[in-house]
């Protein structure tokens, strides 16, 4: 059971702070956390910090610090989950989370937290149940336009493609307000894949893993339902067969307890009546087996090697350098390109890089006061400090998996107004892409 | 309107104002004043005053108005209760709270059967699991983790309609069901085909973890620790999951390394290693370092990776790095004491970084080495030299390595180095203020001015070897953090009650025992040892039953019946056996006077004075002698015609004997004295014929020890340390029976590798363990631990958990079986905790025996 909630703003200042049992301190609990978190020493983990018998638990969303206190022996995975649902249920609430949507809804804030804890026990964290009770009204920054933007976002990340729905689109308040329901209607379903590579100096393949899920915004009113067609060769596990081409293959699949499976297994066809607010409809992970070839490789040059529709945006390498490096002098492949050395680091962003190309960026760099290479006939190997590389990139229109939505149907028409939106978005990033060298 | 204009309101008459308008007849403006007031509160205003005005606002069917008074309501109802409590009466709860009120009671009144569990309540339960919120199941598997089922069987239904949780999307539903997994496995025996199943259903939800957020994986990953340490099997195959993303946080990396060393073995050292190798080549120092380290734990825990390892540190070491080339050094001195004799053609490499050394442990280490290996390095007199330069600037850990290496390479290499000795010697002695620094000193002085030969036993003594895993939980607290799987404690691997204050909720767990040694873990501390046990001993009077086997005689039945004495010399011993036979458990043999002081082993203490000094472990000048009970009566002479035999066991120096008293109380001479054991379950035997030499006249006593040896056809008796014996004069055959004390069948070499006592300890089923308790015994831990070890029990470490002495202990018999002990002693509490386990569960109470009977006298 949770003793105390509380928001801090980046800086440590207290954006909400609410007591459940009265069992402890105070409020400078909330500075005591702050001060706990900033003198921490480097490898000691933050998650979970204590003084004295009070423990605190927290999540850093959009640059806010969530905590939650407690003085028992109870479950920390149950506080963790509370707060990022805490985190999404504001988010849906508020229409994003930020310090400015939290300090403009304070009450709003309060008044969900009572409903969704009583005397620290959770009772429900469900979008269906709540707002049965909520009463406040969020207060959004300016009124929504469809139009007025022209650059794309998932629900976090941005990227620079057009004709997609505007970024702001999903990011308002779920449940806006009572008056004008009747525009509002749309689905946004993201099919968003994490890639982590590894690759050895040597070009072979350590290690693949590709964390899916289906991601769903509704802002149709709950109970409606609707069906999501997976691609038909879809399949689970090493020894499923289905289709005839080498079929789409992952390890694990979990699904959200709305979502009713019994075409799943017959037509891969999910069928769910969700909740007004966003949910993760199905995650799914596969290792090992890519059936596609890797996206990018990195030999002495970055290739970039899907075919040539395609395009990757915001690609940066990242590659450590051996300390006390002074100089660098580069000759890169195009103008838009980047390099910068920050951090004991060289930057390098490409902020589209065109299926097919090849990219090359030659660095030269001065180090005073490195030890020549080591030994006899070691003069290949890289220095310490070189490396690993590591590249991020946002691949849209494109899963590594190969999983595709055929379909998003609805069932639910309402009545009066027009059918209602749906974007389905494809879209693949790195979660950890590293090339050894 | 947005709400973030509150905020910045900061004139002077603000309470004024807002006064103003919470009494305002406007019901927006109301609802405004309400939002400032909160929006104040929050920020840590004090608008306490305006208690009773935002009080009023409640008299209104708005609902939004009235749920932002009671907001602000709940954060001043402590410093103005009346007022509160008049208004509370006007709110009405929203929230159903079932489930909230069931862990509630189950948490706050541990000791009381509020919540009774039983299989049909068992039951209930695993079916609203089906029908309740995530967060009422967390709750709900929470409280099954605290049910003991009563068989396996009903631990398998268990298990079967919990493990579907471990899909859960909520990951703390998970790991409350991991956690039911983990302690109801334990009754599960390892041949089930369901136990298999469920090792493999464990490892995907576990993976799956780790790929949450950093904050989830890294309470993943304590508690994924704790699992490895206790079964290793469910995560064997997983490698490569806990590799090391670049962009994982530090605390999330040190923790995957850990794991790894963990799960490292030979199937999979050379991926481990190559890993290892790029990790240390990263940016972080901090990591390297571990990384670095790991590598060393590698080559001590995986013996064939050794020689990889060795060339792998000292790849690193090329690379000149300052702190990757010390963490490095430190390493290889553990590399050097688990595998001596092997790698030290890398010394030269090791020397030529001397100087790069700023660090004191790498320092310690680097010194170690040259002291230790001072004979094959040929300036090991300089390198020293040069360190001892700056004694005094250097940290304690270095003086104290240094002082040890220089008496090492004095030594080895007596004739070149007696000035570095003196000086090093008088640099510690005369100049430092550190006390340890100045006794270790003195006593190399001591010992080398009076005895080289003895100081050359003792400062270039054999090393016990370092054991594989340096950081294991020991086996008793880790198996009560696989209860708390899934909580703070797990995070922390501490218990609770080390960290949450009150003891509200902390209740001791533990794992359950498997179902078959309920009865023998019980019996022992329902019959404590002291009470009066109102039943003697079986043991004499039944005996007619067993005789016609004995020895294939053929001889009437002998007379049955309570000892008699016989003789006023004898009074004293008979006396023992009418009033002390009730104290005892296990028979009337092990009698003492309770006055009797032993003997003390001289040799031991001060063996053991010795052994603390110098962190040798098994005493050097023990003398070898077990706890020797005082001689009782074993066949009165009036069942023996005037035959009376009296005689105890001793085991001195590895040999066991039975020391008997012969007394003729018959009016006749006796001759032709002979002696035969029945079968018996150790095999003892008579070594030698009984040798009477002269023949015993009337109402003359002689003094015989009979050698024994364990070498004689074995038959299990019962009790266990049941002996049957037949004595044969030229008047008849008499027969009596006795039972000998357990510990003379402890053998000297019955000290086990620390390593081995650790791996023993966690392969022997639970099932197996026995717990005692010794009361009354007033010795510390340093008492106990040398007085057993004269009775070759061996202590193996001691550890001071909470407080408390740990001391681990190990013994061996005769017939090779292995008894591993876990003894707990609190201070200013004269009862300990014995707990035993042996592969072979039956000997377990005769251990305690010994135990009790060594420890009390």
């Amino acid at each position: 059971m949770i003793s105390q909630f509380f928001i801090l703003s980046s800086k440590g200042d207290p954006l909400i702070y609410k007591d459940f049992r009265g069992d402890s301190g105070g409020r400078d609990v909330a500075e005591l956390f702050y001060r706990k978190l900033t003198g921490l020493p480097g490898d000691e983990s933050p998650v979970v910090m204590h003084h004295d018998d009070r423990h605190f638990i927290h999540i850093r969303h959009s640059g806010l610090y969530l905590v939650a206190t407690t003085s028992e022996n109870i479950s920390p995975f149950s506080l963790l989950e509370l707060l990022s649902r805490l985190a999404t249920l504001l988010g849906d609430y508020c229409g994003s989370l930020s310090e400015g949507t939290i300090s403009r809804n304070v009450a709003l804030v309060y008044e969900l937290l009572d409903e969704v804890l009583d005397y620290g026990y959770v009772q429900t964290t469900s979008m269906e149940m709540l707002r049965n009770f909520i009463q406040t009204e969020a207060v959004v920054s300016k009124p929504f336009s469809l139009f007025d933007l022209s650059s794309v976002g998932l629900f976090g990340a941005e990227t620079q493609q057009s004709k997609v729905a505007p970024s702001t689109a999903a990011s308002r308040p779920v449940l806006a307000s009572r008056s004008d329901q009747s525009q509002k209607n749309e689905v946004f379903l993201d099919v968003v894949e994490r890639l982590s590579v590894l690759i050895a100096s040597n070009g072979s393949l350590l290690k693949v893993d590709v964390q899916g899920e289906i991601r769903l915004k509704s802002f149709l009113p709950s109970g409606s339902e609707m069906r999501i067609g997976l691609t038909e060769e879809f399949c689970v596990g090493k020894s499923e067969l289905r289709g005839y081409g080498p079929g789409i293959r992952v390890d694990e699949v979990s699904f959200h307890s709305s979502v009713l499976l019994e075409e799943f297994e017959s037509h891969r066809i999910l069928r769910l009546q969700p909740p007004q607010g966003e949910l993760t409809v199905m995650r799914y992970q596969l290792s090992d087996d890519l059936p596609s070839p890797l996206p990018f490789r990195l030999f002495p040059s970055v290739q970039w090697d899907r075919g040539s529709g395609s395009q990757a945006l915001n690609v940066r390498l990242h590659l450590p350098l051996p300390r006390g490096v002074v100089s660098l002098s580069q000759e890169l492949s195009g103008p838009e390109q980047k390099a910068e050395l920050g951090e004991g680091a060289l930057r390098w962003d490409l902020p589209r890089v065109q299926g097919g190309s090849q990219l090359s960026g030659l660095f030269q760099m001065d180090v005073p006061g490195l030890p020549g290479p080591p030994g006899q006939g070691h003069s290949a190997t890289a220095p310490l400090g070189l490396g690993p590389a590591s590249l991020s990139f946002e691949l849209p229109r494109h899963t590594c998996s190969g999983l595709q939505v055929r379909f998003l149907r609805l069932a639910f028409r309402p009545c009066g107004s027009t059918s209602p939106h749906k974007w389905v978005r494809h879209l693949s990033h790195s979660d950890a892409y590293v090339i050894r060298i | 309107m947005t709400d973030s204009k509150y905020f910045t309101t900061t004139k002077k008459g603000e309470i004024f104002e807002l006064k103003a308008e919470l009494n305002s007849d406007k019901k927006e403006k109301k609802k405004e004043a309400v939002k400032k007031v909160i929006a104040s509160m929050t920020v840590g205003k004090d608008v306490s005053a305006l208690f009773p005005d935002v009080v009023n606002c409640m008299q209104t069917d708005n609902l939004e108005l009235k749920k932002l008074v009671y907001l602000y309501l709940m954060n001043y109802a402590k410093s103005q209760p009346d007022m509160a409590i008049m208004a509370v009466n006007t709110f009405v709860k929203v929230v159903a709270n079932a489930v909230a009120a069931l862990s509630e009671i189950a948490e706050s009144h541990p000791s009381s059967n509020l919540l009774d569990l039983n299989p049909q309540s068992i039951n209930k339960l695993l079916t609203a699991l089906n029908e309740c919120t995530e967060w009422g199941q967390i709750f709900i598997l929470d409280c099954l983790a605290n049910y003991t089922p009563k068989d396996d069987r009903e631990a398998q239904s268990i298990c079967e309609r919990v493990t579907p949780r471990l899909s859960h999307a909520n990951s703390a539903v998970v790991l409350s069901a991991v956690k039911v997994l983990m302690k109801f496995m334990e009754m599960l025996s390892k041949d089930l085909d369901y136990y298999g199943t469920l090792l493999k259903k464990l490892a995907p939800p576990l993976v799956t973890l780790l790929s949450a957020e950093p904050e989830l994986q890294y309470v993943a990953l304590r508690n994924i620790n704790l699992i490895v340490q206790k079964r290793p099997e469910i995560l064997k195959h997983e490698m490569k999951v806990f590799f090391v993303k670049y962009n994982d946080p530090i605390y999330v990396k040190l923790e995957k390394l850990d794991i790894m060393i963990r799960l490292a073995s030979q199937a999979n050292i050379a991926q481990v290693l190559a890993e290892l190798k790029e990790y240390a080549t990263e940016v972080d120092v901090d990591f390297v370092r571990k990384a670095v380290r790991a590598i060393g734990r590698c080559a001590i825990k995986v013996e064939q990776s050794a020689e990889r390892c060795v060339s792998t540190l000292l790849d690193l070491i090329q690379t000149k790095v300052n702190y990757v080339v010390q963490e490095a050094i430190v390493v290889i001195k553990d590399i050097f004491r688990k595998y001596p004799n092997k790698y030290e053609s890398v010394i030269a490499t090791l020397c030529e970084n001397l100087d790069s050394l700023d660090e004191p442990e790498a320092r310690a280490a680097m010194i170690w080495i040259v002291g230790e290996y001072a004979e094959r390095i040929d300036n090991a007199d300089e390198l020293l030299e040069s360190f001892l330069e700056g004694f005094h600037d250097e940290s304690t850990q270095v003086q104290l390595q240094l002082l040890t290496a220089i008496v090492k390479l004095f030594l080895k290499k007596p004739t070149e180095t007696q000035e570095l000795v003196q000086q090093v010697l008088s640099l510690a002695t005369q100049d430092s203020d550190n006390p340890d620094l100045r006794d270790r000193g003195y006593i190399y002085w001591r010992l080398l001015s009076t005895d080289p030969v003895a100081a050359k036993e003792v400062v270039l003594a054999e090393k016990p070897l370092i054991s594989e895993e340096t950081d294991l939980i020991e086996p008793t607290l880790l198996d009560e953090l696989i209860c708390y799987i899934g909580t703070l404690a797990s995070v922390y691997h501490k218990p609770p009650s080390a960290f949450v204050e009150g003891g509200r909720g902390v209740v001791h767990k533990s794992l359950p025992p498997r179902t078959a040694s309920n009865e023998s873990t019980e019996s022992p501390e329902t019959a404590p040892a002291g009470a009066p046990s109102g039943e003697q001993p079986d043991v004499i009077p039944t005996q007619g039953d067993l005789l016609g086997d004995l020895l294939n005689l053929d001889l009437g039945p002998p007379v049955s019946g309570p000892p008699l004495a016989t003789s006023s010399v004898q009074m004293g011993a008979v006396d023992l056996l009418g009033g002390g036979l009730d104290s005892l458990i296990g028979g009337p043999n092990f009698v003492a006077p309770p006055a009797a002081a032993v003997p003390a082993n001289l040799g031991a203490t001060m063996g053991s004075g010795l052994s603390d000094l110098f962190d040798l472990t098994s005493g050097v000048g023990t003398l070898s002698g077990s706890y020797v009970a005082p001689k009782a009566v074993w066949l009165p002479a009036m069942k023996a015609k005037g035959l009376e035999i009296s005689g105890t066991f001793t085991r001195q120096v590895g040999s066991i004997s039975m020391d008997l008293q012969l007394t003729n109380k018959a009016l006749q001479v006796m001759t032709d004295f002979a002696i035969q054991f029945n079968r018996n379950s150790f095999g003892l035997a008579p070594a030698a014929p009984l040798q009477v030499h002269a023949p015993l006249s009337p109402n003359q006593t002689v003094e015989i020890s009979l050698p024994l040896n364990t070498v004689g056809s074995v038959m299990k008796m019962e009790p266990l340390n049941n002996l049957q014996v037949a004595v044969k004069n030229n008047i008849d055959v008499f027969y009596f029976s006795t039972l000998y004390p357990l510990h003379i069948l402890f053998v000297e070499d019955g000290k086990m590798d620390r390593q081995m006592f650790l791996a023993t300890w966690k392969d022997i089923p639970n099932e197996n363990e026995a717990q005692f308790q010794i009361r009354d015994c007033p010795l510390n831990a340093e008492a106990v631990s040398s007085r057993l070890q004269s009775s070759n029990i061996f202590t193996v470490a001691k550890r001071n958990v909470e407080g408390q002495d740990m001391l681990y202990q190990s013994l061996k018999l005769t017939n090779g079986i292995w008894v591993l002990a876990e003894l707990r002693i609190q201070p200013g509490n004269p009862s300990f905790t014995l707990s035993l386990k042996c592969r072979a569960p039956e000997v377990s109470q005769h251990v305690y025996q010994a135990y009790e009977t060594i420890l009390k006298n």
